[in-house]
């Protein structure tokens, strides 16, 4: 394997490896408009030249490969390379136009940064801003993405995402030299469902999202890592959020998950689950709101009448939209509280969807995030599915129902599945509900308790690849809405006369102890390793046993 | 004068194929199919000869870069694309000797184990494209070309594609991102065409010229090729002179002789008697030269270099002294700036900086300073593109300032001269490593600009 020397450091990396790869792996910044880790290299901005000894010229850094023995010098230590990339600088402001006030990338924006930078950055300005060429502006390319041809640095990264990644090659470059402009064919507008991509590569302000511009300077915002909960597939995410409101959410890098993409239903998903239709207090029968207190004894009653282990049976239907803790900690209260208990989650064929592709890049068919962990822990292992509850509802099978409800936040609840949860609640004579949002199907429960949505509550959901990762809550839950995890241990709390301790570390090693697929996985490296990891058996499968009891 | 490509260019007849075959043309494929591929690319290595599209590469060892990968074609691509200004030798002999071309083609593809070629045409030359599609006809019909070639059993097959009129089509990896059907935007190399070229497949690159050569050194072999020209420019170079002359046009001429000698006897010596200004010897992306300076240069690549130019593609440019430097030069810049591909960032920005500062230079608006920078403008273009189109682009900036200072200078305004240089610009000088301006000139500067104005 090659050995490369970077201001002095030195690296070994594989054969094929290019300079800025090493460079990255070394943790030496090199400046970069047009090179993505997760898109094919093109060389085009010449912003990342670098000084490589015995080269009578500086070469780029990203389309360069290693050789072995290589010593480079990066404009950090070579006056070579800071003067031609401070040249190339200087080149591309020369057009630029003197928008950073009004801009929505400022604080984010790779020129303002490259341009502030001491080593490389700053130079005094030839050109007066009446020689600027003036290309489009607010061009408009659909719902999502507004362009701005002034700003754009021609590194083409937009193009290639369209052309290699999402395939739907719908922006390209027109004219020549300086008077190069970005347009759609024809000037369409973007039909593209991983569009809100474009923005998040666009290193300038040149592609903005539609859904954030003139929102909030990005300096105002919480960042917080989390996992969206669209589908099965469980893209990577960072949601920024300004006093209690998601502003925006974009792609956290994922090589084996979603590399650095996510699709426009997963981004927009926060506008459902933080919608106008949400429960905000408990709920009886009656209509009446309750005090969680009440709502708890009331729960508590309907269940199982003050008395741990009854007869009679229960239903406890989880979702495969909540948290692995969430659905760790139902189980168990169905172990501890009843004598026969079934537990289930399927409201549809979400395990056969589960690793069903929508698209080629990121969409599966499950619209739930979960699905695996709620295999995983053991909801699925009997003969069921929600069909079959109904039926034996009816037929008085079972004397209580605990169901934990979140509406998927991609597309709505099939009308089978929310015509099957109607009747249900209606044939158990007891039913308690946890769920986000009000919903029709819902309203018949004897008691709705209102919980926590997506970016509300943190904890692991499990990938349609049996990825467990973590997802971060961003934000408290609106009215008196609580945590599943919270309510469930008020619940658990009623029949072990004992608080259980709800941190999510000691809910994870939990977790890794009932799962023997998650056995050896800690919460440390779970939120360590971009708040993920891996079964170590690799990925499990729909009827696998996943529980290993008590 | 010893002609190689030119024998029988004079006579019209010679685009037809049975006028062509009376004169030898195909003997030289013959020759070629009679041998093996590699031993034709001996020939051509042991010949010299260097490519004739600028670079001056040896022709045979660019073929023996090529790999065959079984399973995946290789292909032959002639670039007639001939976009360089103050260049047309290859429309000379695409109009006049298609055949030779044909031939050259022909040998060159067999010698690489190529089954495809493709000439790749500047749009401009659409009646160019229909004399060569006649004679791909004719050689087809005769069975020279396509299946089994003169009985050979080597097949090829040729076709013309036209380009849309920019001259970065005419750079290689343009020329084969556009024969792609992309935007001709150049490709960074590594990887070479050699390895990875059209449709990811081992590609050579010829010029029309240096294609054109080869007939010559299949019939009469590389030691007779060799013996003329110079010792590391063998051969003959055809010349396209135009500009201040009396009988402009592509004349062939031995490598190694004397440039002012053509000037003089084949072109008729500078036009209505006027006195020789400055010569560009290769095309505009070469460094000019003035009178003094052409005086002792050859015609071969050793003593262009020597005097601080190159062949290039021998387009040959001569300026008389009524010529005013700085609009020629304005002309040059303006050219490149409108034909930069935009793709990468110094050449799309400085092509365009350039040729606008030049341009308020001959309207009398030049600043103090401006011929500064548009040197430090070149030198931040040089070296640092993805293609030859950036560099070529300063030759002619900087020669031209370099060696007629005196003329861009008379342009400026007087005060533009007498003013310090950050007077003249619209906004207030501010720090920076790389921003001179001392503090005296910063606490008298009337305008002030926020720090980052640049933004
Ligand atoms: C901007 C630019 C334009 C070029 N235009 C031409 C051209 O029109 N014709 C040509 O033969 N070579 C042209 N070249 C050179 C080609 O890239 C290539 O080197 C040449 O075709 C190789 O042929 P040769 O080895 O036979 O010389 C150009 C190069 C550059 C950088
Ligand atoms: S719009 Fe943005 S991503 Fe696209 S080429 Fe321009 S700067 Fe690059
Ligand atoms: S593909 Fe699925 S997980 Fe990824 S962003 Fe879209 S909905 Fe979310
Ligand atoms: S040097 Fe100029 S022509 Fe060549 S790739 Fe860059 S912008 Fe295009
Ligand atoms: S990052 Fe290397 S050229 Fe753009």
């Amino acid at each position: 394997m090659p050995l490369v020397t970077i201001d002095g450091r030195q690296i070994e990396v594989e054969q094929g490896t290019s300079v800025i790869q090493a460079a990255d792996r070394l943790g030496v910044e090199i400046p970069r408009f047009c090179y993505h880790p997760d898109l094919r290299p093109e060389g085009n901005c010449r912003m990342c030249l670098v000084e490589v000894d015995g080269y009578a010229r500086p070469v780029v850094a990203c389309a360069t490969p290693v050789a072995d023995g290589m010593v480079v010098h990066s404009p950090h230590e070579s006056a070579t390379a800071s003067q031609a990339v401070n040249g190339v600088l200087e080149f591309l402001l020369v057009n630029h136009p003197l928008d950073c006030p009004i801009c929505d990338q400022a604080g984010e924006c790779s020129l303002q940064d490259f341009y502030m930078h001491p080593d490389y950055g700053l130079h005094e300005s030839h050109v007066d801003p009446a020689e600027k060429v003036h290309k489009h502006k607010r061009v408009d390319l659909g719902p999502r993405i507004v362009l701005d041809a002034e700003r754009c640095v021609m590194c083409s990264r937009c193009v290639r995402f369209s052309a290699e990644v999402s395939g739907y090659a719908e922006v390209q470059f027109v004219r020549r030299g300086n008077r190069v402009e970005l347009v759609t064919f024809e000037d369409r507008a973007l039909e593209d469902p991983y569009a809100g991509n474009l923005a998040d590569v666009c290193p300038v302000g040149a592609l903005t999202s539609r859904d954030f511009r003139f929102k909030r300077r990005v300096w105002h915002l919480e960042s917080t890592d989390a996992i969206c909960a669209g589908c099965s597939t469980g893209c990577n995410v960072r949601i920024d959020h300004f006093k209690g409101k998601i502003e925006r959410v974009v792609p956290r890098r994922n090589p084996s998950v979603n590399r650095s993409w996510i699709c426009d239903e997963g981004r927009l998903s926060h506008e459902k689950a933080q919608g106008q239709d949400r429960l905000l207090h408990p709920r009886g029968a009656d209509g009446g709101e309750l005090s969680w207190s009440e709502a708890i004894a009331r729960a508590d009653a309907l269940l199982r009448g003050g008395r741990a282990g009854v007869p009679g049976r229960a239903l406890l239907l989880g979702s495969a939209s909540a948290t692995n803790e969430s659905l760790l900690l139902l189980r168990r209260f169905g172990e501890l509280a009843f004598t026969q208990r079934t537990m289930d989650f399927r409201l549809g064929n979400e395990p056969e969807l589960v690793d069903a592709r929508e698209d080629h890049l990121l969409r599966r068919r499950d619209k739930h995030p979960n699905t695996m962990g709620a295999i995983h822990l053991g909801f699925a292992a009997q003969e069921g599915g929600l069909p079959l509850h109904v039926r034996a509802a009816e037929h008085d099978a079972y004397a209580a129902l605990l169901l934990v409800y979140h509406p998927p936040l991609v597309g709505d609840e099939s009308p089978e599945a929310a015509g099957a949860l109607e009747r249900l609640i209606r044939a158990v004579p007891a039913s308690v509900v946890l769920t986000s949002h009000r919903l029709p199907f819902l309203e018949a429960a004897t008691l709705l308790l209102p919980v926590a949505a997506w970016a509300e509550e943190e904890g692991t959901y499990t990938n349609y690849q049996g990825a467990v990762q973590f997802t971060g809550q961003a934000l408290r839950a609106p009215g008196a809405a609580r945590s599943a995890v919270a309510i469930l241990a008020d619940l658990l709390e009623r029949v072990t006369l004992r608080r259980p301790d709800t941190s999510p570390k000691t809910l994870f090693v939990e977790l890794a102890q009932a799962v023997p697929a998650y056995q050896g996985l800690s919460f440390a490296t779970l939120s360590s390793r971009s708040a993920i990891a891996y079964p170590p058996e690799g990925r499990m499968h729909y009827g696998q046993e996943g529980f290993a009891g008590r | 004068m010893p002609a190689i490509l030119t024998r029988h260019t004079d006579d019209p007849e010679q685009t037809e194929l049975d006028v062509a075959q009376r004169r030898g043309a195909y003997d030289g494929l013959r020759e070629a199919l009679s041998r093996s591929p590699d031993e034709v690319i001996a020939e051509v290595e042991a010949s010299g000869l260097r490519g004739r599209g600028g670079a001056g590469f040896p022709t045979g060892r660019k073929w023996s870069f090529i790999r065959p990968v079984p399973g995946q074609p290789v292909y032959l691509l002639c670039n007639a694309d001939e976009s360089e200004p103050g260049t047309f030798k290859d429309h000379y002999l695409l109009r006049r000797d298609p055949h030779l071309v044909l031939e050259g083609i022909a040998i060159a593809a067999y010698a690489i184990r190529a089954h495809t070629a493709y000439i790749y045409m500047r749009g401009e030359y659409a009646s160019l494209a229909e004399i060569m599609a006649k004679a791909i006809r004719e050689a087809q019909g005769a069975g020279i070309l396509g299946e089994s070639c003169l009985g050979s059993g080597y097949d090829l097959r040729v076709s013309i594609q036209l380009g849309a009129g920019a001259y970065i089509c005419g750079e290689e990896t343009g020329l084969i991102q556009s024969l792609e059907g992309k935007r001709a935007y150049p490709r960074v190399r590594p990887p070479f065409p050699a390895v990875h070229g059209f449709l990811d497949s081992p590609t050579v690159i010829n010029n029309v010229e240096t294609l054109a050569n080869l007939p010559f050194i299949m019939t009469e072999g590389a030691a007779r090729f060799a013996a003329l020209g110079t010792d590391r420019s063998p051969g003959t170079k055809l010349i396209s002179i135009s500009g201040a002359v009396a009988r402009p046009g592509v004349y062939e001429v031995e490598m190694g002789y004397p440039l002012l000698e053509l000037l003089r006897h084949e072109a008729g010596g500078v036009r209505l008697g006027r006195r020789l200004k400055a010569v560009i010897p290769g095309g505009t992306s070469v460094p000019v030269l003035t009178a003094e300076e052409a005086a002792p240069v050859m015609i071969d690549y050793e003593s262009m270099q020597a005097a601080g130019t190159l062949l290039g593609s021998g387009g040959t440019i001569v300026f008389d002294e009524g010529t005013s430097m700085p609009e020629a030069l304005l002309r040059i810049a303006e050219f490149y700036a409108h034909e930069s591909c935009g793709e990468c960032t110094p050449c799309r920005e400085g092509t365009g900086w350039m040729a606008w500062v030049l341009r308020r230079l001959v309207q009398g608006e030049g600043r103090p300073g401006d011929l500064d920078l548009l040197l430090r403008v070149g030198h931040n273009i040089e070296g640092r593109t993805i293609c030859g189109l950036g560099d070529a682009s300063v030759q002619p900036v900087r020669s031209f300032i370099q060696k007629f200072r005196e003329e861009f200078e008379a342009l400026l305004p007087r005060e533009a001269l007498a003013a310090p240089a950050w007077q003249m610009h619209g906004h207030g000088p501010r720090t920076g490593r790389f921003g001179p301006p001392g503090e005296e000139a910063a606490l008298s500067d009337p305008v002030e600009g926020p720090p980052n104005a640049a933004l």
